[in-house]
C-alpha cells in the first residue's frame, strides 16, 4: 500500500514538472523574450517595464481573427488602450509553410490597409515564444503588469464564434481586464478559456 | 398552483421560439444558404439531416440526426474542442409538440495538432443524433423538420460552415429510413451506464486524478472531459491506472463531467460519468471491505441511532411512541412489552429495507447518500400528508376506530393501537430519521455507502438497533415502566400538544419542498393538505361509530365529491398550453408583421384567472389550435405577471387599463388589429380567423 502510494506520488511529481515547463501562470512573473517586428527591430519585454503590455496571438487567414479585424473590434481596443499608455504586442507564431506566415511587408500591407493601431507586430515563426506562453489558440490574450507579472490570460470575449454580430454583445475580456487594472480595481476574471483556431506551430 | 403557468410556458418559449424563426424562414421563402466552403475545389463539409424512419407513428419516438460528411484530413469537433476549434451546433426546428431530446455525441478522437495542441474531433464522417418524441396527435400529410447547424472544420487551417437543412417525412414512404446509419453510431455513443470496473476522483492541488480500478490488465485509459466554462485544462495522460488531468492557473475540480474510455483487447469502452471525489462510480459487489472499519463503523452506528431518537426529525414520533407505552401500560403491562419488541421490529426492518435500496441503487450504478429519499418530492409529499393526518387525529378532527375488521389501511396503522401500528410507528420514525443526522452517524453511514451489500447491511441494520435500544430495554426490564407516569387526563392535552410538533415538522418537509419544487411545490404540498384536513373533517364528523348507515353514505360521497373536485382544479390550473406560443415584444410583433401572417397576441399574467380561463377552455383545445395551424398565425404571448411597461403602454393604447386583451392582425401590414371581448369563446377566436383566411391565400 504506501510503495503504491509513494509510486503514485512520484508519479505526479514527474507529471506535474512536465506540465509546468509549458504556460505562464497569472501572478507569477511573465518570461522575457526578445523578438523582431515586421520592421525588423528588436523587441524585448524587460523593456517595457513600468507599463501594461498586452499579447495577442495573431494569425491573419484564422476566421476567429478575421471576425476580430473585419469588424473593427480589435483595432478599436489597440487604439483606446494604446492611447492610454498600454504597449500592445501582436504575434505571429505561424511556422514557415503555415498558414499565416507571412514575409513581413505583406503583414504590413494588411495591417495599414485594416488600419491597426498596436505596438508591434512580432514574428516567432518557431513559436519559441509561443510555447513559452503556451499558446493555444489565435487570437489568445495575455495582459502583464508594470511590474512584468502575468495578470490575465485566456479568451478576448466570451463568445466563441465566428459571427460577427455576435461582437456586440460579447463581454470583451480584455477590456474588462483593462479598464479595472486600469482603474485601481483588481482584474477579475483571470483566467478563461481561449477559443479560436490553433495557432499553426512547425510540425 | 397557477404560478405553473409561468414555468411551463418557459420553458415552452425556446422551441417554440425556435420553431417561429424557421416558420419565418420558410415563409419569407429566404433559406440562408450555406456558407460556402470550396477550398481548392473540394466542399469540406457535406451535412445532410437524416431520420430512422420515413413513417412517423403518433406519439412514438425516432431518431433524427445530422451526417457530416468531411472532406479526407479534415474535421469538425465534440461538444468539448479541446484547445482549440468550436464545437459543432444543431438547433432542431420542429413542427409544434415534438420534443428533441439532448444531442447523442459518438466518441470522438483525441487528435495531436502540430506544437502540442490536443482536440477532440471526428474525421472522414459522423452522425450527431437526436431522439424525437411525436406528440400524440400528427397532422395529416407530409411533416417538415428542419435543422440549422454550424460547425468549424479544420485542417491546417480552419473555415467556419453552417447550413439550414429540412427533410420530409410522412411523404408516402412507408420504410425504415437510414437505420443501419444511425446503429452504427448509437454504438459508438459512450454509455450511460455503471461501467464494469471503479472510477474515482482524487483533485489535489491542481491536479485531478481519475483512477481506474478493476481495468484489464495493460488497458489504455483515458478520459475526456467536459470541464465547466471558462476551465482551462491540460491534456490528460495516462499513469499507471490513472488519467491525470490538471487545472490550467487554478485548482482541482471537486467534481468532473466526462467519458471514461478503457481500450482492452481490442475493444474500446467508453462511459459518461460525472465524479465526485468522495462517490466513486462502482459495481456493485466489486468493492472488497474493510474489517476494521466495518467494525468502528458498527460502534459508531450504534451510539448514532440511539442520539438519533432525540433529535429533532424523530422526537414528536418518539414522544408520541412513550405516550402509547404509558396508555398501554397502564391497562395491560405485558402488552406494552410486545409492543416496543414490534415497535423496535419495525425500525429495524425499515433499515433494513434502506440497506437493500441503497445497494440495489449502487448495483445499477446510480450514486445514493444518506436520506436520498428525500430527494424525491414525491417521497417528502407522501410523508408530509401522513405527519399532517397524524397531527389531525392528535387534535381530535377524526378519530381512527381499531375494530375488529380493520381495513389495514396506513394512515389507520400510522394512528393505531396495535401490533401492526407501533411496528408502522417504527418504520415511520425510521423514515423521518434518515434527513437528521446524529454525532457519530456521518461517520458511520458515510462508510456504509462505500462498502459491499453485506457491510452496508450491518452497519444500517446497527443504526437500527441504537435507536430501538430504549424500547428493547424498557422490553427486558419491564420494571423500569414504573417510572413512566400514569395515564389521565394530561394525556390528551399532551396529544394536542404532539400535534403541533408534528405540524413544525410539516413546516420543514415543506421547506424541502419548496428548495425541490419551487413556490408550485410548496402551493401543491399546501392543496394536498387542505383536501386531507377536508375528507378527515369528514370523517370525524360524519363517519363516526355511532354515526348512521344514511349519513356514512352521504360522508362516503362527498368525500369522493371533494376529490373530484379537487383533482379537477390541479387539472385545470396546472395542464400546459399545446399552443406554439412566442414571448411578445414590439421587435417580435414587427417582424411578425413584416411576414404578412396574422398574428394573435395574447395579452396575459399568471395571476388572471379569467385569462388563464379563456387560454383553457376558448383558446387550447383542437378545433382552435387546428385553425390556428391552418391560418399560419403566428401566436404572440404577451405576459403582464411582472407589470412590463412595454406591454402597459400598448394596453394603454388599445383603450386597457389590464388584462386580458386578445389582438387579432389579419394579416397585411396595413390591416388594423381587431380587438376581440375579454371573455372570448372558441367561437370568437375561430371567427376572428376566417378575416384572414384570403390574406393567407394571397400570399
Amino acid at each position: 500500500m504506501i510503495i503504491r502510494n509513494l509510486c503514485f506520488g512520484f508519479g505526479l511529481l514527474a507529471l506535474s514538472a512536465g506540465v509546468a515547463l509549458a504556460g505562464v501562470e497569472v501572478g507569477q512573473p511573465a518570461p522575457d523574450f526578445s523578438l523582431p517586428d515586421t520592421n525588423g527591430q528588436s523587441h524585448r519585454l524587460s523593456e517595457y517595464k513600468g507599463k501594461y503590455v498586452v499579447l495577442e496571438w495573431y494569425n491573419p487567414d484564422c476566421p476567429f481573427v478575421r471576425k476580430h479585424y473585419g469588424s473593427g473590434n480589435m483595432q478599436a481596443l489597440q487604439k483606446e488602450f494604446t492611447a492610454k499608455g498600454v504597449v500592445w504586442l501582436s504575434i505571429d507564431s505561424s511556422a514557415p509553410g503555415q498558414e499565416g506566415n507571412y514575409p513581413a511587408a505583406k503583414l504590413n500591407e494588411m495591417a495599414s490597409s485594416q488600419g491597426v493601431a498596436r505596438t508591434a507586430l512580432l514574428l516567432d515563426p518557431d513559436g519559441k515564444v509561443g510555447h513559452e506562453y503556451g499558446a493555444k489558440t489565435t487570437p489568445d490574450m495575455y495582459i502583464i503588469s508594470p511590474e512584468g507579472k502575468l495578470l490575465y490570460e485566456g479568451a478576448i470575449d466570451n463568445k466563441p464564434s465566428t459571427v460577427l454580430s455576435d461582437i456586440k454583445s460579447a463581454t470583451n475580456y480584455v477590456k474588462v481586464a483593462l479598464d479595472s487594472t486600469l482603474a485601481g480595481k483588481s482584474v477579475g476574471q483571470t483566467v478563461t478559456r481561449p477559443y479560436g483556431c490553433s495557432v499553426k506551430y512547425a510540425q | 398552483m397557477i404560478l405553473q403557468f409561468g414555468m411551463t410556458k418557459g420553458r415552452r418559449s425556446v422551441s417554440a421560439a425556435v420553431f417561429g424563426f424557421a416558420m419565418a424562414l420558410m415563409s419569407a421563402g429566404a433559406v440562408a444558404p450555406s456558407q460556402a466552403q470550396v477550398v481548392d475545389g473540394h466542399q469540406l463539409v457535406k451535412a445532410q439531416l437524416i431520420a430512422d424512419t420515413q413513417h412517423i407513428q403518433p406519439g412514438q419516438k425516432f431518431r433524427l440526426g445530422v451526417l457530416y460528411a468531411m472532406y479526407p484530413n479534415w474535421h469538425i469537433y465534440w461538444k468539448y474542442a479541446g484547445d482549440a476549434g468550436i464545437p459543432t451546433q444543431i438547433d432542431w426546428q420542429l413542427p409544434p409538440g415534438f420534443r428533441a431530446g439532448p444531442l447523442q455525441w459518438p466518441l470522438p478522437e483525441r487528435e495531436k495538432e502540430p506544437g502540442g495542441l490536443e482536440v477532440f474531433d471526428y474525421n472522414n464522417e459522423v452522425l450527431l443524433f437526436t431522439e424525437v418524441q411525436a406528440p400524440e396527435q400528427l397532422p395529416a400529410g407530409p411533416i417538415d423538420l428542419g435543422a440549422k447547424t454550424n460547425w468549424l472544420v479544420c485542417e491546417k487551417e480552419c473555415v467556419p460552415g453552417d447550413a439550414q437543412l429540412s427533410l420530409k417525412l410522412n411523404d408516402g414512404g412507408q420504410g425504415p429510413g437510414n437505420e443501419s446509419l444511425f446503429a452504427k453510431y448509437a454504438a459508438s455513443v459512450p454509455k450511460t451506464g455503471p461501467p464494469g470496473y471503479t472510477l474515482s476522483l482524487k483533485p489535489s492541488g491542481n491536479q485531478m486524478v481519475v483512477e481506474f480500478s478493476g481495468v484489464p490488465e495493460g488497458s489504455k485509459l483515458d478520459f475526456f472531459p467536459e470541464p465547466p466554462e471558462n476551465v482551462v485544462l491540460n491534456h490528460g495522460k495516462q499513469a499507471g491506472n490513472s488519467v491525470v488531468l490538471s487545472v490550467d492557473g487554478g485548482t482541482a475540480l471537486t467534481q468532473i463531467k466526462g467519458v471514461a474510455v478503457v481500450q482492452a483487447n481490442g475493444k474500446t469502452d467508453a462511459f459518461e460519468v460525472e465524479l465526485r471525489p468522495t462517490a466513486a462510480v462502482t459495481q456493485g459487489g466489486n468493492v472488497s471491505a474493510d474489517l476494521a472499519g466495518v467494525l468502528q463503523a458498527i460502534g459508531f452506528a450504534l451510539i448514532g441511532g440511539l442520539i438519533l431518537n432525540v433529535m429533532p426529525c424523530v422526537l414528536p414520533v418518539i414522544s408520541l411512541k412513550i405516550f402509547g407505552f404509558v396508555s398501554e401500560a397502564g391497562e395491560r403491562p405485558d402488552k406494552a412489552l410486545r409492543l416496543a419488541l414490534a415497535f423496535s421490529a419495525g425500525i429495524l426492518s425499515c433499515f433494513a429495507l434502506l440497506a437493500a435500496i441503497v445497494s440495489f441503487f449502487r448495483a445499477i450504478g446510480a450514486q445514493v447518500g444518506w436520506g436520498f429519499q428525500f430527494q424525491d418530492y414525491r417521497f417528502v409529499l407522501v410523508i408530509a400528508c401522513l405527519v399532517f393526518a397524524f397531527a389531525l387525529n392528535l387534535f381530535g378532527v377524526f378519530e381512527l376506530t381499531v375494530s375488529a375488521r380493520a381495513t389495514g389501511g396506513l394512515a389507520k396503522l400510522a394512528a393505531g393501537h396495535g401490533y401492526g401500528g407501533a411496528f408502522f410507528q417504527g418504520a415511520f420514525a425510521t423514515i423521518l430519521a434518515t434527513p437528521c443526522t446524529a454525532p457519530f452517524l456521518g461517520t458511520a453511514s458515510a462508510f456504509a455507502f462505500t462498502q459491499p451489500a453485506w457491510a452496508t447491511f450491518l452497519i444500517f441494520f446497527s443504526i437500527g438497533i441504537g435507536m430501538a435500544l430504549p424500547y428493547l430495554l424498557l422490553a427486558i426490564q419491564p420494571k423500569w415502566l414504573r417510572y413512566l407516569p400514569k395515564p389521565g387526563d394530561w394525556m390528551v392535552r399532551l396529544k394536542q400538544l404532539l400535534g403541533f410538533l408534528l405540524l413544525a415538522t410539516l413546516l420543514w418537509l415543506s421547506w424541502i419542498v419548496g428548495r425541490l419544487r419551487g413556490v408550485d411545490g410548496m402551493v401543491e404540498l399546501g392543496g394536498l393538505l387542505l383536501i386531507i384536513g377536508i375528507l378527515a373533517w369528514i370523517k370525524g364528523s360524519f363517519w363516526t361509530p355511532v354515526s348512521s348507515t344514511r349519513s356514512r353514505a352521504l360522508a362516503a360521497l362527498s368525500m369522493v365529491g371533494a376529490l373530484a373536485i379537487a383533482l379537477g382544479s390541479y387539472y385545470f390550473v396546472t395542464a400546459p398550453s399545446e399552443l406554439p406560443w412566442q414571448t411578445f415584444s414590439q421587435q417580435s410583433l414587427d417582424n411578425a408583421l413584416q411576414s404578412g401572417r396574422p398574428i394573435f397576441v395574447d395579452f396575459t399574467a399568471d395571476w388572471c384567472l379569467t385569462c388563464k380561463a379563456n387560454e383553457r377552455f376558448a383558446l387550447d383545445n383542437a378545433a382552435v389550435r387546428q385553425a390556428f395551424v391552418q391560418h399560419r398565425v403566428v401566436m404572440l404571448r404577451a405576459d403582464w405577471t411582472h407589470g412590463d411597461p412595454e406591454i402597459t403602454q400598448i394596453l394603454k393604447e388599445h383603450g386597457r387599463a389590464g388584462v386580458p386583451m386578445y389582438l387579432f392582425y389579419p394579416g397585411g401590414k396595413d390591416r388594423p388589429p381587431m380587438i376581440l371581448p375579454e371573455l372570448i369563446s372558441s367561437q370568437t377566436v375561430l371567427d376572428a380567423l376566417k378575416t384572414s383566411s384570403e390574406a393567407v391565400a394571397n400570399l
